[in-house]
């Protein structure tokens, strides 16, 4: 009975999410990977509101069947109670129903992608279609479900294979896998690591005693070097840093 | 034979709690365990972990890297910014954490431990494990602390003169086990101070830093939630390992769930004791830990003014036996640590206690030198609990 409900909840919730994805058609970013999405989504998230833009995250753990269209709906969950689901079904048609005026939709929406199981992603871009998709790098996190790590691999494809025409895509060129994953999309592919060729370099790491500094090096604009301090520890910050970069300079301001 | 363990003593909480679990329908504020059970959510999401079948094998020593990823934005809320992949591990509690420390810190030239006393009990014993020697420095009772009544303060004085070249650190409970003192920032930074000086680790176990009663610090002006810890200052990273343990907060003691941070030049030495204590942190509590950090801060919230209920009720039974108690108004944890009137042998007050009342409390020795002549009393346990408790001692001393 609870896994019918939850199927329902499921279903409804994916068209709710869907029609209000074509009502008020924001831009979509999409951050997949195992490890690695919360602080790049963070970083998007700045760099574009800098620019004026609207943008709505997804928050910790709404990134899954059920999460990702509450995110879109900017809903919160029914937790385990059958009447709160009820009110926020009802909530979401309200908001998408043809009647309602939509008030103050994000331009952007960014959004965390995380699967656990094969067909996982076919699901979730069933909902949403991104414009934008940034892969950060593949581990056996969720090796549970998965074969190996390039099942896993395949999995993170289909967003690639989804993108349309004129998105971009955003790779990890450190990860083999993910750098793969370039050659099922024949639109812009930029690509961010520490590892040569890659489009946006780290360069000149040093750990410093309150953070990382660093240089990237911008191969797209004839090897513009930018100098970078962050007060924070780790590699996934300087990917962080990365991606921030190139977000900067692939979109332009708002208004 | 035995030669490390002889010196080592049973926890006395424990000795207490095992003299107590022999005498029928004893009520026990000896053990700091919750009295609530672990929050539903964070249940749900272990026997999840248990059906998905992935809570089986090991998982990697410092950690489910989930588990660290989570720990490392939690930690950037309060302002303490480490890598999850080279400066967290998740730990079998927080006494897991310390024990590893210690051993990975103590050499035979750098073996002396500086505790407060008094202090959390198996902090000394510890030490010992590790093969190094505890050196007490007292708290003075009465000192102006991070609160507005009166708590205990570090006697600097004592501190400076027993730092030495052998000092290999100084392991502390902010807030206090068994005192509930917060200890105010510029007397942190002044241990800072010379420990940077000095060249000692700085362990700062914070267990009980979600229970915080009075908001109002006098001693910056301040008022507000803020907690302030020495892992927040980026220049220290390398002097200062922070451990805390979800078994407190989130009532998961039985659980063995919690995790430390330092730099990684630390970590990645601790790591190798911690991988050949225990591999890694048991895995269910791991992905339980996920569950308690993303979704328990409700529940810690109705825990603590749970606790504050049961602090002004404890302190109210206290206020009735003043020819027998005094005590400081603790400001925070789920501990008071009355002195006993007049001064009196604590073990033997509270086999007497035991025996006669039939109420646990731990002896205020067990904490070190100048715990003597107190007890320590758990507020952690249910308001009924305590007020039987109360109204057994209170007849105890109409009788003694």
């Amino acid at each position: 009975m609870i896994n019918f409900f939850k199927r329902v909840v499921q279903f409804k919730l994916k068209w709710f999410a869907k029609i209000y994805l074509w009502r008020t058609k924001p831009k979509v970013i999409v951050i997949a990977g195992t490890i690695g999405r919360h602080w790049i989504k963070e970083a998007v998230k700045e760099v574009l509101e800098d620019k004026n833009f609207l943008v709505r995250t997804n928050k910790k753990n709404f990134n899954a069947e059920i999460g990702l269209p509450l995110s879109i709906l900017d809903l919160s969950s029914g937790k385990k109670s059958f009447w709160q689901w009820l009110k926020i079904l009802w909530l979401a048609f309200k908001k998408v129903a043809v009647f309602s005026k939509i008030k103050l939709s994000p331009n952007y929406l960014v959004l965390e992608m995380a699967i656990n199981a094969p067909e996982n992603m076919n699901y979730l871009t069933s909902i949403v279609k991104p414009d934008v998709v940034i892969l950060t790098t593949i581990t056996m996190i969720y090796a549970e479900n998965f074969e190996n790590l390039d099942e896993i691999s395949r999995e993170y494809g289909e967003l690639a294979k989804v993108l349309s025409w004129n998105g971009i895509l955003i790779l990890n060129n450190d990860d083999l896998r993910i750098k793969e994953l370039g050659k099922y999309f024949d639109g812009k592919v930029i690509t961010f690591g520490f590892s040569d060729g890659s489009q946006y370099k780290a360069v000149s790491v040093s750990k410093i005693a309150d953070g990382q500094k660093f240089k990237i090096e911008v191969k797209q604009k004839e090897k513009e070097i930018l100098n970078v301090k962050i007060n924070r520890f780790g590699q996934h910050h300087i990917y962080a840093e990365l991606v921030r970069a190139i977000i900067k300079d692939n979109f332009s301001a708002e208004g | 034979m035995f030669s490390r363990t002889q010196n080592i003593k049973l926890s006395p909480i424990k000795q207490i709690e095992l003299l107590a679990s022999k005498i029928p329908d004893v009520v026990s504020l000896a053990q700091g365990v919750p009295s609530f059970d672990t929050p539903e959510v964070i249940k749900k999401s272990a026997i999840k972990a248990l059906s998905r079948g992935v809570v089986a094998k090991y998982s990697l020593t410092y950690g489910l890297p989930e588990l660290r990823e989570t720990i490392e934005q939690k930690l950037a809320e309060d302002g303490m910014y480490y890598d999850f992949e080279k400066e967290i591990i998740a730990t079998a509690g927080s006494i897991e954490a310390i024990t590893a420390t210690l051993i990975a810190i103590i050499e035979p030239k750098k073996n002396e431990i500086i505790l407060f006393s008094p202090s959390y009990t198996s902090y000394a014993e510890a030490v010992k494990v590790a093969g190094g020697k505890p050196i007490f420095v007292n708290l003075i009772e009465g000192g102006l602390a991070l609160s507005q009544s009166k708590g205990w303060r570090i006697d600097f004085k004592s501190l400076e003169r027993k730092i030495n070249s052998k000092t290999a650190a100084i392991l502390f409970c902010n807030p206090n086990n068994p005192t509930g003192t917060i200890f105010p920032k510029e007397d942190l930074l002044k241990i800072a101070e010379l420990a940077e000086n000095k060249k000692f680790f700085i362990l700062s176990d914070e267990v009980y830093k979600d229970f915080i009663y009075d908001f109002a610090f006098p001693s910056d002006g301040t008022a507000g939630r803020a907690f302030f810890s020495l892992a927040q200052i980026p220049e220290l990273r390398k002097r200062v390992i922070r451990i805390f343990s979800l078994s407190k907060a989130y009532a998961m003691t039985g659980w063995r769930i919690g995790f430390m941070h330092s730099d990684e030049e630390n970590i990645k030495e601790i790591l190798k004791v911690h991988d050949s204590l225990v591999t890694c942190a048991p895995v269910i509590s791991q992905y339980a830990a996920i569950a308690a950090l993303d979704f328990g801060d409700k529940e810690i919230e109705k825990f603590r003014r749970q606790y504050q209920e049961r602090r002004d009720l404890i302190c109210r039974h206290l206020d009735d036996l003043k020819d027998f108690f005094s005590y400081q108004k603790p400001n925070s944890s789920y501990f008071i640590f009355p002195k006993l009137l007049p001064k009196r042998d604590s073990w033997q007050f509270a086999l007497d206690l035991l025996e006669k009342a039939h109420v646990a409390v731990v002896p205020g020795i067990a904490f070190g030198p100048s715990g003597e002549s107190h007890i320590r009393m758990s507020f952690g346990r249910s308001e009924k609990d305590i007020n039987e408790a109360m109204r057994r001692i209170k007849k105890f001393f109409k009788y003694d």
